[in-house]
């Protein structure tokens, strides 16, 4: 087999992946379709909390606060994930990796400060 | 010192007047260059009397100007004698001219311009005449083309004088590649350029030859040939004259000094000056010969009917340069000199007269609208008379005689005596061309000065000599005209010429025209006297008695007088031959050539073509983020297959 | 276990610039940015001291991070490029409203990243420094957040990064998929004794390359500068046209020649196409433009050509020549974004090169200064500029490229027609409405050193040749 046949054929999973899951989406939102029932009223009309409204154009305007809010609870989940297997192998990795851990914090501290600081966590 | 005072002072006079003419005023600007002119004339006379008469050649080296391999040149002044006779004769027509324009150009506005130039022309004659290598004779050589190109079309608002310098200088340019070609060669077969190296090395060279197309060239013919063609273009003889008569449209004081006394004689003294080298190669002194004897010929027929008072003068001149070169061409190179001395005092006092004339009578150039002015300008008509009379070289012989008589009889004597046919055809067609002279000399001075006045009434009314300004540079030529040829005749050419011009001129005793130029028979040396009495004769039956006869005769021999008038059909010919090809081959490089291959993908296409890139690649830019993403990714895709490509997957 | 000390300039750096956020963002709000931009300044002193001070050829950090010279050349060009962006900016800022801390401190952090990626000995290691560079940059270009023209360059640059990052991203894994390493020193391990690179690790290579030409904004992935030069607010683009083009140029050197320094026949064409087309893009459409910045921008994408022409060559003289071609561009455009940073009439910036009408008559000094970049950045003899173009395309006929050459001095003929419009307008055309005066103190003494250092540069080259030639040493073990 020449390159690029090889290279191709190593993506075969892939391509099998990719199949399985446009197949299941569309079997579950079709099923959503034919088994759900539908009766809208106007809780289920209205806007969302964070200001959306639940059917329409997704370009659309909206409050930048919202997305600050999104985009610092990711970090600081971010940083969840990275604490939890740190935190697992804290005695294989020693002091260093204490040191290292806390200085990512120390890092992190700093730009919450500032954020606080700066009013980002205010709402009105 | 002297010498180089001699050299430096014009040039010195032309700076000042060139650069600073303005400041310096017109009256300050004439005056310098003048009285630096004088100053260098007087000086020549005197290095004349020590160099020639003192018999102490000297050299002066000045400068060395370019040092490349074995190709050494300097600036350097070699006087000898055949140098100090042309130092005399340059100053001194010059000196004279500078005054005389003083009051010619009088009434111009660019004075300081026009003596700036005369000056220039000056130090480029006195560079080529002192020179002791090619190269700075040909320095010299185009400097003097230079200065005449700038002097004939010094009146530059007049379309005929712009076509005229043009054609000066492109005749000459020929001449000069000839000779350029003609140095080349020398410094090929010499390894060096300086006179005294090439000419003590000739006899070495006599049997020397090179291989040409096939052919075996005798290499020392060749490289007089080439040089004389340069001396034919710059002296006007055939096939080459056609610029003289129209370099006419200078100011005359210009055609007095350039185109009559010194520029054009500039091709007699390179051959006298490469007489050691012409010596060696008899074939070319036999074409120098004819050619000179036919210009002499044909320029005295063509002078016959022009009726432009300079142009027959110009005529006459290019016959006499031709009466030169055949001396030459015989070998007599010291009576080619001599002729060429005395023919500067008296075609200069001639072109002086004219000018005078012509200023007299209102810038009027035409013979047909003057007419007896004798009794006008009684003093220039005598001084036009002792020019003719020395230009037709009357005198008797034995006894005395004015300028041109010793000098041109001498040279038909010494044609005579050469005893070749060279020697018989040049001294027949000198014989034919002396009566011719004697007779439009005549013919000029009577229509001009004799019979009815035929200029407007108004400007007869004006006419009046010249001032003195002008008037006393005639008188000084007129001595020139009448006593140069008796008192320099025996020194010059006489029994014991190789004294007086030592080793400047050499001739091998072969070649002994000079040597019995002095015992020819009784006739030969009566003959020019009687047949230029004749054309003297013959000018007053047709102008003065019977003024009918020229206008029956042009009307019954209509054939001749055209082709005369016409001046053989040389400018028509090489119209033909050589200018409308040139013209229509440069409009189709201009046109096709340069205006749509080379501009068209040369300079204008190309920025026409930037210009498009330019645009087409700020389209690109069209400020949609898709847009460039999509480049990026395209542009990943023409990086892989281009390297596909380059590696040749 | 780890050599924290050859890491000693950047870990100072980011201290400081975390120090310098609490300092300004305790400060009374409002405050001027006075003391934090000299703080920074100093900061980046303190680490060019630092840099200057390390000595050898380290690797610390498990391979990741490398010291050596040719990284300190580079890093001295990048702090001092910083620096001079900070100082720039004085002026501008005051008046445009974007005078706010955050500004020195984002170039702080980027100039951090910039050092990451010139020391990066790995394509993890490379990639987070670009990172770090790219996202404060991100900011930067948007930072006059009121003008839409400003934040349309910011969200252009950031999308179109991020679509590089991703190309770059998908490069490095396949070469980590081919080699079974990021380590520069290990992919050359694994590349050693092979005769020919494997089809996907070239591919890989081709997506590096795209990475790594977008940020040195390298033809077919320049599109972004010129709108981005536009759009940013003026010392912004400064600080791109200078800093980040040395980064990412000694990056993209490292990248190529440390991996792949024995196979330079596999991706040379790559590399050459992308030169020839950015001399050649930059030559051609610059000629079009009115406005000076994106004049600038056309400018920078032919440098950039230039300089890879180093680079095509892949050899210790052609880095020797990008370095010092670098320099010379850090140098001329410093001092002609000093220039273009003093374009104002009254309180507004005018960016049309039409503006510069007449300067020659209003504006002595400056005309006088601008003119001697032009000519540089045209490349004329004895200027700066000819220099640079001279070191590179002489490597590049010593490599044997002469087909490369050919086309960067054909290139840099057609370039110098906009340059020498520049002067033709400053000098030869009547002034319609002059600029305001004075230009301040620091975009004086900016332009002076600048042009005196453009314009002696040929008294003593040896200097920075020879450094260069050090550097350039430490690629090519």
């Amino acid at each position: 087999m020449t390159g690029v046949d090889t290279l191709l054929s190593e993506y075969l999973p892939i391509l099998i992946f990719l199949g399985v899951a446009i197949g299941l989406a569309s079997v579950i939102v079709i099923a959503s379709f034919i088994a759900a029932r539908q009766k809208p009223d106007s809780e289920k009309l209205s806007p969302y909390e964070c200001g959306f409204e639940p059917f329409g154009d997704s370009r659309t305007q909206f409050d930048v606060r919202f997305y600050l809010v999104a985009i610092l609870f990711i970090i600081f989940d971010l940083e969840v994930a990275f604490l939890f297997p740190w935190a697992v192998s804290l005695a294989e990795i020693g002091t260093f990796g204490f040191w290292s851990m806390m200085i990512f914090l120390g890092i992190l501290t700093i730009g919450f400060v500032y954020e606080w600081k700066k009013g980002a966590l205010e709402w009105e | 010192m002297m010498y180089v005072l001699i050299t430096f002072a014009p040039l010195l006079g032309a700076l000042l007047a060139g650069f600073f003419g303005r400041s310096l005023g017109d009256r300050a600007a004439m005056l310098i260059t003048s009285l630096l002119m004088t100053l260098a004339a007087v000086l020549s006379w005197v290095t004349l009397y020590q160099v020639a008469f003192g018999h102490s050649p000297a050299h002066v080296e000045l400068l060395s100007w370019i040092k490349s391999g074995d190709f050494a040149v300097s600036w350097a002044l070699q006087i000898d004698s055949l140098t100090a006779v042309m130092l005399v004769v340059v100053n001194t027509v010059s000196c004279l001219v500078h005054w005389y324009s003083i009051g010619y150009m009088s009434h111009d506005k660019a004075k300081a311009r026009f003596f700036a130039y005369l000056s220039l022309f000056t130090f480029a004659m006195l560079m080529l005449v002192t020179s002791d290598n090619f190269v700075q004779l040909y320095f010299g050589w185009e400097g003097v083309g230079l200065a005449s190109y700038l002097l004939i079309g010094f009146w530059y608002h007049k379309p005929s004088a712009n076509a005229a310098a043009m054609k000066a200088f492109i005749v000459n340019r020929v001449g000069d590649f000839g000779f350029a070609l003609g140095i080349a060669g020398i410094f090929l077969v010499y390894d060096s350029v300086t006179f005294e190296a090439v000419f003590s090395a000739t006899p070495d060279y006599v049997d020397h030859t090179f291989m040409f197309l096939g052919y075996e060239v005798h290499t020392l013919t060749t490289i007089c040939l080439l040089l004389f063609l340069g001396a034919m273009g710059k002296s006007a003889q055939l096939p080459l004259h056609t610029w003289l008569p129209d370099a006419m449209e200078g100011p005359t004081p210009v055609s007095a000094l350039i185109h009559a006394a010194t520029m054009v004689t500039a091709g007699v003294f390179l051959v006298a000056r490469c007489s050691p080298m012409f010596e060696y190669a008899p074939d070319a002194l036999a074409v120098v010969a004819v050619i000179g004897a036919t210009t002499a010929f044909f320029a005295a027929t063509v002078g016959l009917v022009q009726t432009d008072i300079k142009r027959v003068i110009a005529y006459s001149t290019c016959s006499q340069l031709g009466y030169m070169f055949f001396a030459a061409g015989l070998s007599a190179y010291p009576v080619a000199i001599f002729h060429l001395f005395t023919h500067a005092f008296f075609k200069a006092l001639l072109f002086l007269g004219a000018g005078s004339v012509i200023h007299a009578v209102a810038d009027e150039q035409d013979m047909r609208k003057m007419g007896g002015l004798a009794p006008h300008i009684r003093k220039t008509f005598f001084m036009m008379w002792i020019g003719s009379l020395a230009l037709a070289g009357i005198g008797i012989p034995g006894v005395i005689g004015f300028a041109g008589f010793y000098s041109k009889d001498l040279i038909l004597e010494s044609a005579f005596a050469a005893h070749t046919s060279f020697g018989e055809y040049a001294f027949i067609m000198g014989i034919a061309a002396a009566f011719m002279t004697a007779f439009y000399s005549w013919r000029l001075l009577f229509m001009t000065f004799n019979g009815k006045p035929r200029a407007p009434r108004e400007t007869m009314a004006h006419i009046h000599d010249s001032p003195p300004v002008m008037m006393i540079p005639l008188y000084v030529l007129a001595v020139g005209a009448v006593f140069a040829g008796i008192a320099f005749y025996g020194p010059m050419t006489g029994h014991h010429w190789e004294e007086f011009w030592g080793e400047a001129i050499l001739i091998l005793p072969v070649h002994t025209a000079l040597e019995h130029a002095h015992d020819v028979p009784t006739w030969v040396k009566w003959l020019p006297l009687v047949v230029s009495v004749a054309g003297i004769a013959l000018a007053w039956q047709m102008y003065i008695r019977n003024t009918e006869l020229p206008g029956s005769f042009a009307r019954t021999h209509q054939a001749i007088y055209q082709f005369l008038l016409n001046k053989w059909y040389f400018d028509e010919l090489y119209d033909w031959i050589f200018v409308r090809p040139a013209k229509g081959l440069g409009r189709i490089f201009w046109k096709r050539g340069d205006g749509q291959v080379i501009d068209g993908f040369g300079p204008d296409g190309i920025s026409s073509t930037v210009l498009k890139l330019a645009r087409r690649a700020s389209l690109l830019q069209s400020g949609y983020v898709y847009h460039y993403a999509f480049a990026m990714l395209i542009g990943v895709a023409v990086l892989v297959s281009f390297y596909f490509y380059a590696i040749g997957v | 276990m780890h050599d924290f000390a050859i890491a000693l300039p950047e870990i100072f750096l980011a201290v400081a610039a975390m120090a310098m956020l609490m300092i300004g963002v305790f400060q009374k709000p409002g405050s001027d940015m006075g003391l934090v931009s000299w703080l920074g300044i100093l900061s980046l002193a303190v680490a060019l001291v630092l840099v200057v001070t390390g000595e050898g050829d380290n690797v610390s950090f498990a391979g990741l991070f490398v010291d050596d010279p040719f990284a300190r050349f580079a890093k001295v060009l990048i702090l001092i490029g910083s620096a001079a962006a900070i100082i720039l900016s004085q002026g501008f800022v005051r008046r445009e409203g974007m005078n706010r801390f955050e500004y020195p401190v984002l170039i702080m952090i980027a100039t951090l990243g910039m050092l990451m990626m010139v020391s990066a000995n790995d394509l993890i290691s490379l990639y987070m420094g670009i990172e770090l560079q790219s996202l404060p940059l991100y900011v930067l270009a948007a930072f006059k957040r009121d003008s839409t023209r400003t934040t349309e360059a910011g969200l252009k640059y950031f999308v179109l990064g991020a679509l590089s990052s991703g190309m770059l991203l998908y490069g490095c894994s396949m070469i980590y998929g081919f080699t079974g390493s990021t380590t520069f020193g290990d992919i050359a391990n694994v590349m050693q004794g092979q005769e020919k690179a494997g089809l996907g690790l070239v591919i890989g290579i081709v997506f590096l390359s795209a990475g790594l030409a977008f940020k040195v904004s390298a033809v077919p992935f320049h599109m972004w500068t010129p709108d981005v030069y536009e759009g940013a607010p003026s010392p912004v683009t400064a600080f791109f046209a200078t800093a980040p083009k040395v980064a990412a140029l000694a990056m993209f050197l490292r990248a190529m020649l440390e991996p792949f320094g024995g196979m330079e026949a596999d991706w040379r064409q790559i590399i050459w196409l992308i030169s020839v087309l950015s001399m050649l893009l930059g030559a051609f459409a610059a000629i079009g433009q009115h406005n000076i910045k994106r004049l600038m921008a056309y400018s920078s994408i032919g440098h950039v050509g230039y300089a890879l022409v180093g680079l095509t060559a892949a050899t210790s003289e052609g880095v020797r020549g990008v370095l010092v071609y670098l320099t010379i561009y850090l140098v001329m455009n410093v001092g002609t974004f000093a220039c273009i940073l003093a374009m104002r009439r009254g309180d507004r910036m005018v960016e049309s090169i039409d503006d510069l009408r007449g300067l020659g008559k209003t504006h002595k000094g400056m005309a006088m200064a601008l003119a001697i970049f032009m000519f540089s950045l045209a490349g004329v003899p004895p200027l700066a500029g000819f220099f640079g173009k001279f070191y590179v395309f002489m490597a590049a006929i010593n490599a044997g490229l002469y087909y490369l050459a050919v086309i960067g001095v054909l290139a840099s003929v057609v370039g110098a027609f906009y340059y020498l419009r520049i002067i033709k307008i400053m000098y030869f055309d009547e002034p319609t409405e002059p600029l305001s005066k004075p230009i301040g103190m620091e975009l004086g003494v900016l332009m002076a050193v600048t042009a005196f250092l453009t314009a002696a540069f040929f008294v003593v080259p040896g200097v920075l040749v020879n450094g260069a030639a050090v550097a350039a040493g430490s690629l090519f073990p």
